[in-house]
């Protein structure tokens, strides 16, 4: 039940882990390269050559990391996503002055992306792709601009707020609003657990 | 049941990638219990892979397709996993303290050895060093029935229970719940009485003591390196 036409980009990813097929990498690379330019140039503070080296690493690590692709887990794209955030997460922090320390993680480490997935996230994952695409273009340009601020940017919550000079809870309540439109779950715990905690 | 959560802006920023190291390694331990952030996530993971989708797409020069296909076959390099978090790091750890802890945290906590420190008679902390001046990450261990001193926060705290329960003023908290503790908040944990309680726990500033802070101060803080 494909709306896209077009290659299904899930199948040539386990092709690639599955048989190191280099073309059906080759028919990736050419579609998603140019999207994780577009990604990485959007956030700001990426040059464009380095751009091109991050998303190099990126597919290189797509090429090596294919094996572990689970398509009952995440679409193509969401897992090209957070492999992306990785490789940036990991250039900034190689860039910052902050941290200098050599035996550092990496980026991969922090998350866990080596989760089995339970009969109902195949589920999940269909309905929330379903979902996001259909509803994505209602979002009001200003939901839809803090969204892009922290996904392209990498920012927080907070950075964005900064950013647009707007009080964080104007940053979070945009956030909030926009999960729901996209009927996406959120947090069982409410936004501003702190106030519960204050005093 | 898990009652306490990251809340949606900290799972969106975790997502994001716009989390430190030490707050996101909170995050992925609480996921470790909690079904429910866990689908959050991977919601707001599919969100940023849409936005990828829907990104316009900038061209890339003619030769890096070749470029990348030559450096495929190259040997793995090891910046893909940092070489601590690919060993068997699980030896560092003492067998009971392995047990207590989520597999996912062995790796953070198997690259060196665990320094124990005694806070008090009941309350032990061990530093664990993932490289970031910003904030600290700690394991916190109270015996049972064990109180922690009373203390309030410079900056935020944010606790994930691994092993046991304790209470406070404002309830009691079990296995996987995540606790954020602004600054300002006073609080004293106490461990239950059966079992002792194990915590990881993420400062972004030290804790001073009420009261007797200028006693016991210098041993609530400790640095990540």
């Amino acid at each position: 039940m494909k709306k896209d036409s077009g290659p299904d980009w899930n199948t040539l990813l386990v092709r690639v882990g599955s048989h190191q097929d280099k073309a059906a990498f080759g028919a990736l690379f050419s579609h998603f390269a140019p999207l994780l330019k577009g990604f990485l140039l959007k956030g700001g503070g990426v040059e464009p050559e380095q751009a091109e080296e991050l998303v190099q690493e990126t597919m290189i690590k797509v090429w090596r990391k294919a094996p572990s692709y689970a398509p009952a887990q995440a679409a193509a794209s969401t897992w090209m996503y957070t492999i992306a955030r990785n490789t940036r997460i990991d250039w900034l922090r190689k860039h910052s002055k902050k941290n200098q320390q050599t035996d550092e993680l990496v980026a991969e480490d922090l998350f866990d992306e080596n989760e089995e997935s339970s009969p109902f996230t195949a589920l999940i994952q269909t309905r929330n792709a379903g979902n996001i695409k259909a509803h994505l273009a209602e979002l009001p340009q200003e939901q839809l601009q803090v969204l892009t601020l922290m996904y392209f940017q990498g920012k927080s919550g907070q950075e964005v707020a900064d950013e647009l000079s707007i009080p964080l809870g104007t940053v979070k309540s945009r956030v909030r609003l926009a999960l729901q439109k996209l009927k996406l779950k959120l947090s069982p715990t409410g936004e501003d657990q702190q106030v519960v905690y204050a005093q | 049941m898990i009652k306490n959560h990251p809340p949606t802006q900290f799972l969106a920023d975790y997502s994001a990638g716009a989390l430190s190291l030490a707050p996101a390694i909170s995050v992925t331990t609480h996921l470790q219990f909690c079904d429910q952030c866990r689908e959050a996530v991977s919601g707001l993971n599919a969100l940023g892979g849409e936005l990828l989708n829907d990104c316009e797409g900038i061209e890339i020069s003619s030769s890096l397709l070749a470029e990348t296909l030559d450096r495929l076959d190259a040997p793995m390099e090891s910046a893909a996993t940092s070489p601590s978090a690919q060993g068997d790091t699980t030896a560092l750890i003492d067998s009971d303290l392995a047990n207590e802890l989520p597999d996912y945290l062995h790796k953070f906590v198997g690259r060196s050895t665990l320094n124990w420190r005694s806070l008090s008679s009941s309350v032990s902390v061990a530093p664990i060093t993932v490289g970031e001046s910003d904030y600290e990450l700690a394991l916190h261990r109270i015996e049972a029935g064990g109180k922690t001193p009373v203390h309030d926060h410079q900056g935020t705290e944010v606790t994930v229970v691994l092993k046991g329960t304790f209470s406070d003023e404002q309830g009691m908290y079990h296995e996987g719940d995540f606790l954020i503790r602004e600054a300002g908040d006073v609080h004293q944990p106490i461990a239950a009485q059966n079992e002792s309680c194990v915590c990881l726990s993420v400062l972004s500033a030290p804790i001073k003591l009420t009261g007797i802070k200028q006693v016991l101060n210098p041993f609530m803080r400790f640095n990540p390196s």
